[in-house]
């Protein structure tokens, strides 16, 4: 079969999320273009949120791609030797699956959000904190892997977690003002996509402060935290039972 | 219509595209692809009867699959004529397909989330069997390999012996005239592997089916098939009853000698190639045609009680077969 | 032919979606939660509800939202998407030993599965409009109902060929079939055929070229002629040029199918 058919799989389906990407803000130029300004944000905002949403995404999935294979980890029983090795159960459960294929993306991703964030005339202070959150914003996403792969050690169920997590994180394509309450409520405090993905954007634009920033990132590592405890927790519950 | 399988020079090639490893034979791959052809079959013919029990034997990769996927119309030969039952396998005409049925290991039909049950009604539909044709077909499979308890549970919970009984009730139950079973024990206990013989014998005295079956079970042949076909490398190298196998390529024979005392064993490897020693008795094996002149040797010079002389078990033939070591015999 | 076949396999691939309750119901919160986006997404350009945009205002854009959700359940859900790892697995060998038509087969288990999602796709439309309260168009014209329930037959019909054609990649290159899927069938087709946005958004020499393919006619143009947008000649016209795809791409289909049976190796696992 050979690499060759690999590799080209891999560039097919790099080729999709790229269309999907370029087919989405050919989308938002078209619709900027008919109506000027999308509640309130004007064509380089809007583009730039959809920029930031694709960053964190694509980071998060570089990050976690081993957690999809947590499943068939797990009940196989091959998750037993990796309890046993000497590498942190959770870094390998986590991370160990990251695929150089999505960090192709990566780089032309930056250079359009510096190219459109730089339009946007932020000033030094507003571009750290854009960068903090989001470091803040993977943060939050850790916390959430962590969490799902506590939740399956026990249950056993992820994947449909998974899916809603990144059906819910879509949402964060658009800012999330452009949702009434009690939606945007939900969005900023109960399963905070507008903190890791709506709150940095508007950090460049000088919309969010300081305290702001302290605030999200204590929510940030307090989630960490609270999902580690959660993950050693659940270990203890774990019983090993394949076959 | 007599016969109800022909082949008449059947040749079957596949092409390859040519993967070496490497970044380099990769890209070449794409844009100038190097085609190998393999070829499975290489013209063979034979003839089955209505109501055969065959054995096709060979070597892994030596066409016995190949065969039976193009006799199922699965696969489009390469050149030469097939009929089953007087159909062209290829153009899978409904009326073939009713009356075929080809059982292979890996390939299970019956739909994994649904009881067994399901399946069997959904056949029923495609297959278009009348409804008491169908209850009766059913009950008979269903007793004959047991499965009764077993009809309502989803197939996924099921073991893999009973999963396999009840891939064969599917395959089935629209009682096939002609059956293709390609390795039906494989990867089954003992006991499961005997009820699955004891079915396929049953299938075939009661409906008078053809069967054609391929095995490297060593029991599965020596049980089942009266006939067997060996095919190695794409070509038939032998096509008769399962003794004349023996003769026809067994080139030793074995002599059984039981000594009054224990002898040089030196000595006696100069009659022949000892296969066992374990005092008092000892097993030589010797070319056929000096197996008298040997035994008179043996009785001249060493302190035999007993001798006697004996075919190869067809078992070390049948295991030669497998190991495609019969080509060399093959030259007449 | 008898019916009897097909609807015992339009029930047991009924029966077998339904065994994976959880996932099906993942599926359709996935398609509820785009649904919910474009909603909103809308919902906020109008918040002036007098404004008109791309010959839109808010009631038809809804309605046009609210239209994605019904006819991509009856158009783009297909059981037949299981197709292309039948083939690189081999088990596609199961349905050619059978005395049944591999096309009807699956047209009927797509069907079945259209049919499972059309029921859940009316229960969230319900929910949504207790919900959501948004104003909605309803078209009364019968004549041009029946046209879009043509229309949306015949973006089945299109539509199956399609992913067919895409599944047969595997005949040649096993290892190929899950990215062409979804570079052409969740990508391609789905943005193509006004599933994410109305394709008269797009500037008109834009149009002019998606009109030359088979993907307006899948959700769009069914939509259109629901709101009203599209009706006499050119809707007679639109309809035709859906049959004429049906047949090209169904010739497609068969000549890709015999050709890929020849090269079939019937292995796999």
């Amino acid at each position: 079969m050979g690499m060759i058919s690999q590799r080209l799989g891999a560039s097919i389906f790099l080729t999709g999320k790229l269309l999907r990407i370029g087919f989405f803000l050919a989308f938002i130029y078209l619709l900027l273009k008919g109506t000027g300004t999308l509640a309130g944000y004007n064509l380089n905002q809007t583009i730039f949120f959809f920029l930031t949403f694709n960053l964190v995404d694509i980071i998060a999935q570089f990050l976690f791609r081993e957690v999809y294979r947590f499943r068939p980890l797990v009940v196989s029983g091959s998750f037993d030797l990796v309890l046993t090795k000497p590498i942190s159960a959770l870094f390998r459960s986590l991370m160990g699956g990251a695929d150089i294929y999505d960090l192709i993306t990566i780089p032309p991703l930056i250079v359009a959000i510096y190219l459109v964030g730089r339009s946007l005339g932020p000033s030094p202070t507003e571009v750290l904190f854009y960068i903090l959150l989001i470091i803040n914003g993977l943060l939050l996403a850790t916390a959430f892997h962590i969490a799902v792969i506590s939740m399956g050690i026990i249950t056993l169920e992820i994947d449909h977690t998974i899916m809603i997590y990144r059906d819910i994180t879509n949402l964060g394509r658009f800012p999330i003002d452009i949702y009434k309450q009690p939606l945007q409520g939900i969005l900023t405090y109960l399963i905070p996509v507008g903190i890791m993905i709506t709150l940095p954007a508007k950090a460049l634009m000088g919309l969010v402060s300081p305290l702001g920033v302290f605030l999200s990132f204590t929510i940030g590592v307090v989630a960490v935290l609270v999902s580690i405890r959660l993950w050693n927790f659940a270990l203890t519950k774990y019983t090993s039972a394949s076959s | 219509m007599d016969k109800a399988i022909i082949v008449d020079h059947l040749v079957k090639n596949f092409e390859v595209i040519e993967k070496k490893p490497g970044l380099k034979s990769a890209i070449e791959s794409i844009l100038s692809p190097k085609k190998k052809i393999i070829r499975a079959l290489k013209n063979i013919s034979f003839t089955i009867q209505p109501g055969e029990l065959v054995g096709f034997i060979g070597p892994n990769g030596a066409g016995k699959t190949t065969t039976l996927k193009i006799l199922s119309g699965l696969l489009y030969p390469t050149a030469g004529f097939t009929s089953v039952l007087g159909y062209d396998p290829w153009e899978r005409k409904p009326e073939f397909l009713k009356k075929i049925s080809l059982v292979m290991g890996q390939k299970n039909q019956l739909w994994w989330d649904l009881p067994a049950g399901e399946t069997f009604e959904l056949n029923r539909e495609i297959y278009e069997i009348p409804g008491k044709v169908y209850e009766e077909n059913l009950n008979e499979l269903v007793s004959l390999l047991d499965v009764g308890k077993l009809l309502n549970i989803q197939v996924r919970r099921l073991s893999l012996g009973q999963r396999m009984r009840l891939e064969l009730v599917a395959a089935l139950i629209h009682h096939p005239k002609v059956l293709f079973l390609d390795e039906p024990t494989i990867g089954l206990d003992l006991i499961a592997q005997q009820k699955m013989r004891d079915f396929v014998y049953e299938y075939n005295r009661k409906y008078e089916a053809t069967i054609l079956l391929t095995s490297h079970n060593m029991d599965d042949l020596m049980t089942l098939a009266r006939r067997v076909i060996v095919i190695d490398e794409g070509q038939i190298l032998f096509d008769g009853a399962l003794e004349e196998l023996v003769s026809r390529f067994a080139k030793e024979k074995i002599i059984k000698v039981s000594l009054s005392r224990e002898d040089d064993v030196k000595k006696i490897e100069t009659i022949g190639k000892v296969k066992k020693i374990s005092f008092p008795e000892v097993i030589l094996s010797v070319p056929r045609e000096v197996v008298a002149v040997a035994a008179a040797e043996l009785l001249q010079n060493f302190p035999v009680n007993d001798l006697t002389i004996e075919e190869i078990p067809i078992e070390d033939v049948i295991r030669k077969v497998f190991r495609g070591e019969m080509r060399r015999s093959f030259k007449k | 032919m008898s019916l009897a076949k097909y609807i015992s396999i339009f029930k047991i691939s009924f029966a077998q979606e339904f065994a994976y309750r959880l996932n099906f119901i993942m599926w359709r919160v996935r398609n509820v939660m785009q649904i919910l986006l474009l909603f909103f997404l809308w919902t906020t350009v109008f918040s002036d509800p007098s404004k008109v945009i791309f010959g839109y205002d808010r009631t038809k854009i809804l309605t046009y939202v609210f239209g994605i959700l019904v006819v991509k359940a009856v158009v783009l859900s297909a059981r037949a998407v299981d197709v292309a790892g039948e083939i690189s697995r081999g088990d596609v060998t199961n349905l050619l030993l059978k005395p049944i038509n591999f096309f009807k087969y699956w047209l009927t288990r797509d069907l079945s599965s259209k049919a499972l999602n059309f029921i859940f796709s009316a229960f969230e439309i319900t929910i949504l409009f207790l919900i959501l309260k948004p104003e909605i168009y309803l078209q009364t014209n019968l004549l041009l109902l029946a046209g879009f329930f043509l229309s949306l037959i015949f973006a089945i019909l299109a539509f199956f060929a399609l992913l067919m054609i895409t599944s047969f990649v595997p005949f040649w290159v096993p290892e190929l079939g899950w990215g062409v899927q979804f570079l052409v069938i969740v990508i391609v087709t789905d943005f193509l055929s006004g599933g994410l946005f109305p394709l008269d958004i797009l500037p008109s020499f834009i149009q002019k070229f998606l009109y030359l393919t088979p993907f307006p006619y899948l959700i769009f143009f069914p939509i259109q002629v629901y709101l009203g947008k599209i009706t006499g000649t050119v809707l007679l016209g639109g309809l035709l040029i859906s049959l004429f795809w049906i047949f090209v791409l169904w010739i497609l289909m068969g000549w890709v199918w015999r050709k890929g049976l020849l090269v079939y190796r019937a292995e796999g696992r």
